[in-house]
């Protein structure tokens, strides 16, 4: 009966975190979490599952089973969108523990791999300049066309980069009032000018002055793909920026990325001369769609409303979502799948092609049936996703953030 | 209890003819999938040689042939939500998932009944159907994660099985692949099929008759009016009362469940419902109808309520207001594991009259045995769910939870209950059989799953006891080997 009579302790590999055992214990296998998570759903294997995959983490927990190429794959093949958590009854912190499930992961992959994808995360991501010039590159190569050259799988679920509008130059402080800090961030930036432009605008009517600072990337992908430690780099230096500024409250137009930062108290936490600082600035940190912005109306066409996953489960942000499409006139319609992940999850698409296929595919179907000819989707990730499988499906979707739905006026 | 994990190997060559049927990524026989395939819902743990994912009643034939001719024995999985390690193998079994069997192969709204696959999860069934004012009506309070197979096969029922009847009610015909690979189909939208009717007979087998491949499931029309209330008392007496008192005046509502006060702060602490804290015990009744028969029902359940001394009577609002409800007390085993991090518990059942007398045995047991028990359960059947919540790392308090399970059985069938009212009998409770049926009985059941299974070989050791005389053949006593349960 007591499946923990092990022989030895835990297995987890020493130099990176672990998922604890005190969250792993709480699952208590009553599968209620199995319909809500994308990768079940499209095989229904047990070990695409979220019971499965915490299951995987009990058997290296009490040393039945090691950190091996069969672990890996399974937590590659999450989307970590953590629908399951949401769903789960008994508490499950499933965000945190696949966080430190692909941290130990990575410690196993080859040097040369940890190597690149540390610097792809830690190093260019955080460097403004660094990613805009990756930017020009993907830009010109999509001028050019020259990506079509590549196979699909790989350039998919990349961002359309407009080479005129990262020439221009964008504003990086408007209106009056409280500072309130617009994070830059690292796609955003190069590939989503107009949403960037449309949050400073959002900000400035809700009576504040918003300020952009130079500084990029928070740190969430690096975090998300186990590399705590450039994570961890990432968020003391945007920290330290948002307090020079003296920032009220720090706004950010990415849901993976307002998700992330509002957890830097927990990525800090055993950093005593930080965990002070980050606890009080996650406090600070909204998500763009938690502004109620008060805005002409634009339009009265109905725009289906996709939730990205770290939204509703990480933040809870649904209704928001909701109001700001309606703030600007338009009717909000539900695209009817259930609120399915749609397989862009970071680098997901680029690292599990098939699955991130079928699942960009049944959104795009899901979004055409809906009727709307303009799609809200307020994350860079499922932006870029979702208009590639549009296209893929021939259907003529506008895909747009919220924000940019609005014309901000003066608040009365 | 011990479980001492065994992992041998399959004979060679065995894989390779699953893979030939199957493909690669459907025959999962890596050391971590055989360890995630080794459990259910329940907290057995068992050892799996290779779990196999079926997407066809031909390739389950197929795979059936295989372990026929080899002799290898097979446990059917739906979706692995089962309390009573049901779908966990032993003796590095064969599991034979059908979770990849999806498919609503047809509706017929003239019934109205459908038929489906085994994997179809219970709520996606009712999805389907929701534009033709159809749904399928057991419930159990994993219906959205639970398949149809899989209800079928432990004949499962729910809060809404009060009124409209359990599984076995509603499934008008199935497709059973035998243990040696034949396809038979029994029963179908016929109102009496001819010959015997075997339905009653392969649902609840617990996959121990074979896999069920299809099946053709009564649909029920929604109902015009619904009403959902909760009564609040300040005593499980005073709600024990209500619910005898309630039927007893002729209203038989569609749901009527009960919970305690542990149970109300785990569920409320998941869902933000607003149930009362400081209540000793809830009841969440549910009338539906036509409107003036709703009023009606509703008028008389809350006359009795008042009578038997409720401190408050709430009435869901809005659809929005009654989901909420609702997702309180289908949250409620797992919100269990906010106070600890496993639960055990038995579903049996007791005649409605005796419930006040039965949850006080069922406290006093747990204070002798120093545990924590927290009540929800189908009220208005009796069908009792009495969840001690436990650390299955903390091997003295797991024997005094097996204790107390145990007491807790035969407190139940003293006053005339029945072991399970819904789960099934599996694993868990396969040795309390001896206390409901004598050895005639045990005997008579064991010849007749023999009937379809000679060799003994689907999902082995599980639903009669190791000491049944004529289980023998099935169950050998003397050669308890490593991979189950001393
Ligand atoms: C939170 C929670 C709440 C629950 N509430 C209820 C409730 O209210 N009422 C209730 O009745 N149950 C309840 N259960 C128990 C469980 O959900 C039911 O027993 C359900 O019917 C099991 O379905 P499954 O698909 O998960 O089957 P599994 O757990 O996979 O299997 C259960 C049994 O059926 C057999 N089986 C599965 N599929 C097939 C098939 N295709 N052919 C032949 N045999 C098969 C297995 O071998 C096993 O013996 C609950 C469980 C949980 C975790
Ligand atoms: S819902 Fe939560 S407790 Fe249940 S199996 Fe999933 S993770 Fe585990
Ligand atoms: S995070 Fe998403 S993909 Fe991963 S287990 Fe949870 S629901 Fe499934």
């Amino acid at each position: 009966m007591d499946a923990s009579t092990t022989s030895g302790g835990a297995r987890w590999l020493p130099g990176a975190p672990a998922p604890a055992e005190d969250d792993i214990v709480k699952c208590v296998a009553c599968g209620l979490c199995l319909p809500h998570c994308p990768t079940f759903r499209l095989t229904g294997r047990e070990t695409a599952a979220p019971r499965g995959r915490v299951a995987a983490m009990r058997a290296v927990q009490e040393g039945r089973a090691g950190v091996d190429g069969a672990f890996a794959a399974m937590m590659d093949e999450c989307l970590a969108c953590r629908a399951c958590e949401t769903a789960c009854p008994s508490g499950v912190p499933y965000g945190r523990m696949i966080e430190a499930a692909r941290a130990q992961v990575e410690v196993t992959r080859p040097v040369r791999v940890r190597g690149l994808r540390g610097l792809a995360l830690g190093q260019v991501m955080s460097r403004t300049w660094a990613m805009r010039a990756m930017a020009v590159g993907l830009g010109v190569t999509q001028a050019l066309r020259i990506d079509r050259l590549l196979p699909e799988r790989m350039t998919a679920g990349a961002p359309r980069v407009s080479l005129p509008r990262l020439a221009r130059r964008m504003p990086v402080r408007l209106g009056s009032g409280p500072v309130a800090a617009v994070l830059r961030g690292c796609v955003m930036d190069v590939a989503f000018r107009p949403v960037q432009e449309a949050t400073m605008r959002a900000v400035a009517a809700c009576g504040h002055t918003a300020v952009m600072p130079d500084g990029g990337c928070c740190g969430a992908l690096a975090a998300h793909y186990g590399h705590p430690q450039a994570a961890r780099r990432m968020a003391r230096a945007r920290i330290a920026e948002f307090e020079a500024l003296g920032a009220e409250a720090v706004v950010v137009n990415s849901a993976g990325c307002s998700a992330h930062m509002k957890q830097w108290g927990h990525l800090l936490a055993d950093d005593p001369a930080w965990a002070g600082r980050a606890h009080a600035m996650a406090a600070r940190v909204r998500d763009v769609l938690e502004l109620d912005v008060p805005s002409e109306a634009t339009t009265t066409r109905p725009v289906a409303v996709h939730d990205a996953c770290h939204h509703v489960n990480g933040q809870g942000i649904r209704a928001e979502t909701r109001r700001m499409v309606a703030a600007s006139g338009a009717r909000p319609v539900e695209i009817p799948d259930d609120g399915r992940c749609c397989g862009a999850a970071g680098m997901y698409s680029v690292l599990q092609p098939e699955m991130s296929a079928e699942l960009r595919l049944s959104k795009a179907r899901a979004i055409a049936a809906s009727g709307a000819d303009t799609v809200a989707c307020a994350n860079p990730g499922c932006a870029a996703q979702i208009a590639a499988g549009l296209r893929e499906i021939g259907a003529d979707v506008d895909v747009r953030h919220p924000v940019e739905l609005l014309r901000p006026r003066e608040r009365t | 209890m011990v479980y001492i994990p065994r992992m041998t190997t399959l004979a060679p060559g065995v894989a390779a003819e699953f893979r030939a049927i199957l493909g690669d990524d459907r025959v999962l026989d890596g050391s971590t999938e055989r360890i995630i395939y080794a459990r259910d819902g329940s907290i057995a743990d068992g050892s799996c040689g290779v779990a196999l994912l079926c997407e066809t009643t031909a390739e389950v034939s197929a795979c059936m042939g295989v372990a026929h001719r080899r002799g290898l024995p097979v446990v059917p999985r739906g979706s692995g939500t089962g309390l009573c390690g049901g779908a966990v193998p032993l003796d590095d079994a064969v599991v034979l998932s059908v979770a990849r069997m999806r498919r609503v192969l047809e509706i017929d709204p003239a019934v109205p009944c459908a038929w489906v696959e085994p994997g179809v999860l219970n709520l996606d069934l009712t999805a389907a159907v929701t534009h033709l004012g159809l749904h399928y009506a057991p419930d159990p309070s994993s219906q959205a994660a639970c398949s149809i197979g899989g209800n079928v096969a432990t004949n499962a029922g729910g809060p809404h099985c009060l009124a409209s009847g359990v599984t076995v009610q509603h499934v008008l015909g199935v497709e059973i692949v035998l243990p040696d690979g034949e396809v038979l189909a029994i029963g179908g939208p016929a109102p009496d099929p001819p010959g015997y009717d075997l339905r009653g007979f392969i649902v609840g087998g617990e996959g121990t008759l074979g896999v069920v491949t299809k099946a053709c499931v009564r649909l029920t029309p929604n109902p015009p009016a619904v009403k959902t209330m909760l009564f609040d008392f300040a005593s499980t007496r005073a709600a024990g009362t209500c619910v005898v008192d309630v039927i007893a005046r002729g209203v038989v509502p569609a749901a009527m469940e009960l919970m305690d006060s542990r149970m109300i702060e785990a569920c409320e602490g998941f869902t933000g419902a607003g149930l009362p804290l400081d209540a000793a015990a809830v009841l969440l009744v549910e009338v539906d109808g036509t409107p003036a028969d709703v009023e009606a029902q509703t008028g008389i359940a809350v006359d009795v309520a008042r009578a038997s001394g409720t401190r408050d009577v709430r009435i869901a609002a809005d659809e929005a207001e009654r989901a909420l409800l609702w997702k309180a007390r289908k949250s409620a085993f797992g919100a269990v594991a906010r106070v600890a991090p496993n639960y055990y518990l038995h579903d049996c059942v007791v005649p409605r009259t005796r419930l006040v007398e039965i949850l006080d045995a069922i406290a006093a047991i747990a204070a002798r045995h120093d545990l924590l028990v927290m009540n929800v359960f189908h009220a208005g059947d009796g069908n009792l769910h009495p969840l001690i919540a436990f650390d299955r790392r903390d091997a003295a308090q797991v024997e005094r939870v097996m204790a107390a399970g145990r007491d807790i059985v035969e407190a139940c069938i003293a006053v005339g209950g029945v072991l399970t009212g819904e789960h099934g009998i599996g694993l868990e409770k396969r040795d309390y059989m001896g206390l409901s049926f004598g050895e005639l009985d045990l005997d008579a059941q064991a010849r007749a799953r023999r009937a379809f299974d000679p060799a003994g070989r689907m999902n082995p050791r599980k639903v009669l006891p190791v000491t049944s005389r004529c289980g023998e053949a099935i169950l050998d006593e003397n050669s308890l080997p490593p991979g189950t349960w001393v």
